[in-house]
């Protein structure tokens, strides 16, 4: 029964001129759940987010997203996705940026609530060039969110956003998972993959184990969710 | 200041070229491909302007001087009936003809010389050999006939134009629509890049949007920039320079329009070749350069090698700045096949490049 899946990747494989970016991952995760995709740089992580938006073609294996195989475009009306870089138009305001995301997607109506929700309703009018790196994030992340996708697809969201956002953004996280979004999020970092309700770790492009960070800890049989990831990797390795 | 640091700087910019093939072969490939074009186009035409002769002069001068230009090597002579003349001008197999009148030898008798020279008009350089190799002819002609004044009265008639008609008014037809589409043409590929730099566009792909509506959307907001920039061009060219214009002002803005749409779409698919800004730049030369010397702008067509004329007749930018031309500078209207072939050609551009520039999108996101 796949349906009762907001998001299913059978099997996929890709290389890139020979690397095996995706080596057979198989990876369900349930509607309104925050799942998080763990591993080191290069692991395969965004190359996995990108497959499920369909932005790359498997080469083996296929993604289903809420019911319909990948690629579809009128799936895509559903989701949400924030690069890895800050993707904005640095000539135009916080506000030009999110309402032109909002209007490609028929969404006008939501740009106060994802100003609101990003904290830059102050600095809507700021061109985006002159904001730091932590601002941009957060419009990016307002631009991702803006049309309320069934699911958010976060490549690192929190790259340079200080603590306290860290903090309101995953209070937010967790409440649109509450109201039945599904959330993928990428990170290497573990205070946040604690918050997760469930966690993949990524590396040379396979799945290596998957379950709730408790589940983790105690396949590694470590009480330390870093310590766990770093004797899963090395067993893989082994 | 030292030499270890500034050594550092340089040694890091040739590093970095050292990669960069492409910047490499630009670099030290183009000027020779430029510059041997710009050789043959201009040592390798062979041609002389085809000049008619109609000698309808009662008395012997006229053959005279007609078998004195048929020996010149600055035209290509035949024969011609006067009649035929402006046919032949328009169809474009001569660019001047000479007649000799009826009563040419009776007049040289009286001190006076008037040969009527008809020229086409529209190209400024052409009428100069005509005029000089005219001369030639009388100066011989006359020696035969020593110690008499002569008073040499040609009378030239332009077909297009005029005597006041200039280097501008040849050039400035060609330019208004040239100025458009290389302006338009850097603007877009440089800002289609940046979408894909700063990975926005991987952001497009990733939503409800579609390919042709990316490209259209795109073609639209740079059209009315190209088309405010359009209309500034022509006042300026008709309205301070004065530019020579015999031709409606709406179908010369269409075409410039046609060319400004060609522009961004070939800014759109080109910018799918290049990976940075910097290699997106080098596409101006590769671009702009052999249509600037190939499209007719500076040297007409007609007067190229056969090969060149080859080349030139599959750029696009020739069909356009022959119609640009023959809209100002004849008054060509729509009713003519020539413009007809020359709108069709450039209308048939902006489809293949739009089409283009819709398939090669998704190729390369990141």
């Amino acid at each position: 029964m796949s349906e009762s899946f907001a998001v299913d990747v059978e099997n996929v494989s890709k290389s890139f001129g020979g690397v095996k970016a995706l080596d057979g991952v198989t990876l369900r995760v349930k509607q309104g759940e925050i799942y998080g995709l763990l591993g080191p740089n290069g692991a395969g992580k965004t190359t996995l987010i990108r497959a499920i938006v369909g932005l790359i073609a498997p080469s083996g294996g296929t993604v289903t997203v809420l019911g319909k195989r990948i690629p579809n475009v009128d799936v895509l009306r559903q989701i949400g996705y924030m690069t890895q870089q800050a993707a904005l138009y640095p000539g135009l305001s916080v506000e030009e940026n999110v309402l032109f995301f909002a209007a490609i997607n028929g969404a006008e109506g939501g740009v106060d609530d994802a100003l609101k929700l990003v904290e830059l309703d102050q600095r809507r009018k700021s061109v985006v060039a002159t904001l730091s790196g932590g601002m941009r994030q957060r419009c990016s992340l307002a631009c991702a969110l803006v049309h309320k996708p069934q699911l958010l697809l976060l490549d690192e969201p929190t790259v340079g956003v200080d603590p306290q956002l860290r903090v309101q953004f995953w209070e937010e996280f967790r409440r649109m998972a509450a109201a039945g979004t599904t959330i993928i999020v990428s990170s290497h970092v573990m205070d946040e993959a604690e918050r997760c309700q469930r966690l993949g770790l990524v590396q040379y492009g396979k799945l290596l184990a998957e379950g709730s960070p408790d589940e983790v800890r105690a396949q590694a049989g470590t009480p330390n969710l870093e310590e766990a990831f770093l004797r899963l990797a090395g067993r893989a390795e082994s | 200041m030292s030499g270890h640091r500034i050594g550092a700087i340089t040694r890091r910019l040739l590093q970095g070229f050292r990669r960069d093939r492409r910047t490499l072969a630009l670099l030290f490939v183009a000027p020779i491909v430029i510059l041997s074009l710009l050789g043959y186009l201009i040592r390798g035409s062979t041609s002389s302007p085809a000049v008619g002769i109609a000698n309808e002069d009662q008395g012997p001068l006229g053959a005279t001087v007609a078998s004195a230009l048929a020996t010149s090597k600055k035209i290509t002579t035949s024969v011609i009936q006067a009649a035929d003349g402006d046919a032949k001008l328009k169809d474009g197999t001569l660019v001047a003809y000479i007649v000799f009148p009826s009563d040419f030898s009776a007049r040289a008798q009286q001190g006076v010389i008037g040969p009527e020279v008809h020229v086409e008009g529209s190209q400024p350089g052409t009428a100069g050999p005509v005029l000089q190799a005219l001369q030639q002819a009388l100066i011989s002609a006359i020696a035969q006939a020593p110690g008499r004044t002569f008073n040499v009265q040609p009378t030239v008639v332009y077909l297009y134009g005029g005597p006041g008609f200039d280097t501008l008014d040849y050039f400035g037809a060609a330019f208004i629509g040239i100025v458009v589409f290389f302006l338009v043409f850097v603007v877009t590929i440089v800002s289609f890049l940046n979408e894909r730099t700063q990975g926005t566009l991987e952001r497009l792909m990733a939503s409800p949007l579609r390919r042709g509506e990316i490209v259209i959307g795109y073609m639209l907001g740079f059209t009315v920039l190209a088309l405010v920039q359009s209309a500034e061009v022509l006042v300026f060219a008709l309205a301070v320079l004065k530019v020579h214009n015999a031709g409606n002002v709406a179908l010369i803005f269409g075409i410039e329009a046609l060319m400004a749409i060609a522009a961004v779409n070939l800014g759109i698919f080109l910018s799918m070749f290049a990976r940075t800004e910097f290699q997106a730049v080098q596409f101006i030369p590769l671009v702009v350069v052999p249509q600037l010397l190939l499209s007719g702008i500076l040297f007409p067509v007609s007067t190229e090698p056969k090969p060149l004329q080859l080349l030139s007749n599959v750029l696009p930018l020739t069909y356009a700045v022959n119609g640009l031309r023959d809209v100002m500078v004849k008054g060509a209207d729509l009713t003519w096949g020539s413009l007809q072939l020359d709108v069709g050609v450039v209308l048939g551009f902006v489809i293949l490049v739009l089409l283009a520039g819709a398939t090669t999108l998704r190729r390369r996101i990141a």
